[in-house]
């Protein structure tokens, strides 16, 4: 602000970025990028190691991404606890991006949440942080692109070029036919785009939402769903009002399938999205990591947001509602 | 042959299954254009309205996620 | 289900990895956050009510100084009326007395400059004849000439034939004293008018004119004997 400092803007940079892009339209050129399979469910990486009610239990490269996301994620609360362990320390480096994550949200959670914050707050963030680190993997190279040659997955009579690192079975890239490309199965990825654990927090938040309004109002919460005060006392009314009701329990289950697709749906498309550039332009590629940055971080933060604005609104009185909107 | 009429029938489905995704983006630039011109008349509800403004988007935007998901099932799923 | 890969295992999976998860993460991270969160928005609630309080000390201390200050000055005020009041007063009082004083001084002036004056003119007057004679004297002797002498002896001796002077009436012997010897013509006109012996003297002092003593009478009709009866006038 006070002087204005003359510098060159890019310097040096400009070169290595240059230099960059042209090593990675040698490298496109020497190993050309196929189109990958792209298969809803997880693939297996291994297994299967046991059998759970007729069900064979694989090691899916998702779960490998959720194992590491939960490492992260144990490692930052780790740092945390270590920053916070004494009394009067400011919390620094990771701890205190952190802190002022959590003080963002736990702001907003007050905001709309009010007396009932403390309760949904674990929930909200928890939800919040994991979303994030899982759609965040998604822009770590070799992530969904580094993976293991199955051989089964090949139709017969296509020849298929392994490429290998370290001389292991690990293949870094398939040469040969198009076809080949369904026999690479990746280590890791990324965890948002397996229904099953979209599923599982869209599940989990949904109930901790009827959880919260249990808590807030008692077993007049069900009320709302089930609603008989006025069934039989207002003749038509009190019917209309039963069907509403039963529909907002409906609208219970559209929001499990709302918050489990949205999730899936938007880091799905998104890896296919950059598979398709990653195959048809290499170059263009960064640019759609940067769209991917911000559509893993709104997606989390709007799953979790959701959640938290439901429970929020769970704890709030139907009824007592209604009347003051009558009252207006 | 009968395969290939398959597979051809599939892409265009999911292809018309996509056109819902006008909508949603319809509906995100409304929500957009309103809650910008709201910033702009009210700056300081801007936390409010941004919050409330991503809801918003997250709504509408789900109808193009459902159309995604159609799409997907129709080109990987069905058949 | 199958087609989209859900598998209630993974499901299952996927919720205990999340409590999991949620149980570190409430007693790693949320709690002693939120625990420090808490303080430092005591803290700074504290802060802001430690500002508030003191502000309002200040503020307190901000209008006692005011009331302070104004009962200072209305004293001031007040102070400065009285003396403002008394020194008018005082200075009424000097100015009366300093007129009074000066009337005095004035008056008393006025007696001693008369008193001077009468002195001086006393003192003047005592001198002016002596002055006056002596420019008289100064100026007649000056101006009598032979010619002029003459003339006053003749316009005598014109009075005493008109019967203005009246010498002639007293018989005995008379002295004729002239500031210059008479011509005879003149000492002829002189014996004709008068009767008995004339003795002719001259005396210079005379100035001018003619004296005549004729017994004990005298007709001074000399310069100096109308100076001299001028010194009388003037005294």
């Amino acid at each position: 602000m006070l002087e204005h400092k003359t510098t060159k803007r890019f310097g040096w940079h400009r070169w290595v970025v240059l230099a960059l892009l042209i090593g990675m339209g040698v490298v496109a050129g020497m190993y050309p990028a196929n189109s990958p399979h792209i298969q809803l469910p997880a693939e297996n990486v291994s297994g299967p190691y046991f059998n759970v009610l007729g069900q064979d239990f694989y090691l899916t490269n998702t779960i490998i991404a959720m194992l590491a996301a939960d490492v992260l994620l144990l490692l930052m609360a780790f740092a945390v606890r270590i920053a916070t362990r004494k009394p009067d320390a400011l919390p620094k480096g990771i701890a205190g991006a952190v802190e002022a994550l959590l003080e963002g949200l736990y702001n907003l959670t007050q905001s709309t949440a009010g007396k009932w914050a403390k309760a949904i707050f674990p929930y909200f963030a928890t939800i919040t942080l994991m979303v994030l680190v899982w759609n965040w993997m998604e822009l770590i190279p070799g992530v969904d692109s580094l993976g293991k040659f199955d051989h089964h997955h090949i139709p017969e009579g296509v020849h298929c070029e392994e490429i290998h690192i370290f001389g292991l079975e690990n293949v870094i890239g398939v040469g040969g036919e198009a076809e080949c490309a369904k026999g690479v199965i990746p280590f890791v990825r990324v965890a948002s785009t397996d229904l099953n654990f979209t599923l599982a927090l869209a599940v989990i938040a949904v109930v901790m939402v009827q959880v919260m309004g249990v808590r807030a109002l008692g077993l007049s919460y069900f009320t709302k769903f089930f609603n008989v005060k006025t069934l039989f006392s207002v003749p038509i009314f009190g019917v209309i009002d039963f069907a509403v009701g039963l529909l907002e329990l409906v609208g219970e289950f559209a929001k499990i399938l709302s918050f489990s697709f949205r999730l899936f749906g938007n880091i799905f498309a998104g890896s296919v999205l950059l598979f398709v550039i990653g195959s048809l332009l290499p170059y263009a590629q960064s640019g759609f990591l940067m769209l991917e940055f911000f559509v893993g971080l709104i997606q989390a933060i709007v799953f979790g947001m959701l959640a938290m604005t439901f429970m929020a609104q769970a704890t709030i009185s139907h009824h007592a509602e209604e009347h003051g909107e009558e009252h207006h | 042959m009968e395969g290939s009429i398959v597979i051809a029938a599939k892409l265009i489905g999911a292809g018309l299954a996509m056109i819902g995704a006008i909508g949603a983006g319809a509906g995100i630039g409304i929500v957009t254009s309103g809650a910008v011109q709201a910033m702009g008349r009210n700056p300081d509800a801007t936390g409010t309205i941004q919050t409330n403004m991503i809801l918003g988007i997250a709504f509408a935007e789900a109808v193009a996620i459902y159309c995604l998901v159609v799409a997907l099932l129709i080109l990987f799923v069905v058949g | 289900m199958e087609a989209l890969g859900i598998n209630l295992g993974y499901f299952f999976v996927q919720v205990f990895n999340f409590f999991i998860l949620l149980t570190v993460l409430h007693a790693w991270v949320y709690k002693p956050i939120l625990t420090l969160l808490e303080t430092r928005r005591e803290k700074i609630a504290q802060g802001l009510e430690d500002a508030r309080v003191a502000a309002e000390a200040r503020a307190n201390a901000e209008a006692d100084a005011q009331k302070i200050m104004a009962d200072a000055n209305a004293r001031a005020a007040e102070v400065a009326r009285e003396a403002n009041a008394r020194a008018e007063e005082a200075t009424k009082d000097v100015r009366a007395a300093a007129e009074a004083d000066a009337k005095k001084i004035r008056e008393q002036a006025a007696v001693d400059a008369a008193a001077a004056k009468d002195g001086v003119l006393a003192e003047v007057r005592k001198d002016i004849p002596a002055l006056v004679i002596a420019a008289a004297q100064k100026l007649v002797g000056e101006s009598l000439d032979e010619k002029r002498q003459r003339t006053l002896i003749d316009e005598f001796f014109s009075g005493i034939k008109g019967g203005k002077v009246e010498v002639a009436a007293a018989g005995g012997d008379a002295t004729v004293t002239s500031a210059l010897p008479l011509t005879d013509g003149e000492k002829d006109t002189v014996k004709k008018s008068l009767k008995g012996e004339v003795t002719f003297k001259v005396d210079p002092r005379i100035l001018g004119g003619l004296v005549v003593r004729v017994g004990d009478k005298v007709v001074d009709g000399s310069v100096a004997g109308k100076l001299d009866s001028m010194r009388q006038n003037l005294k």
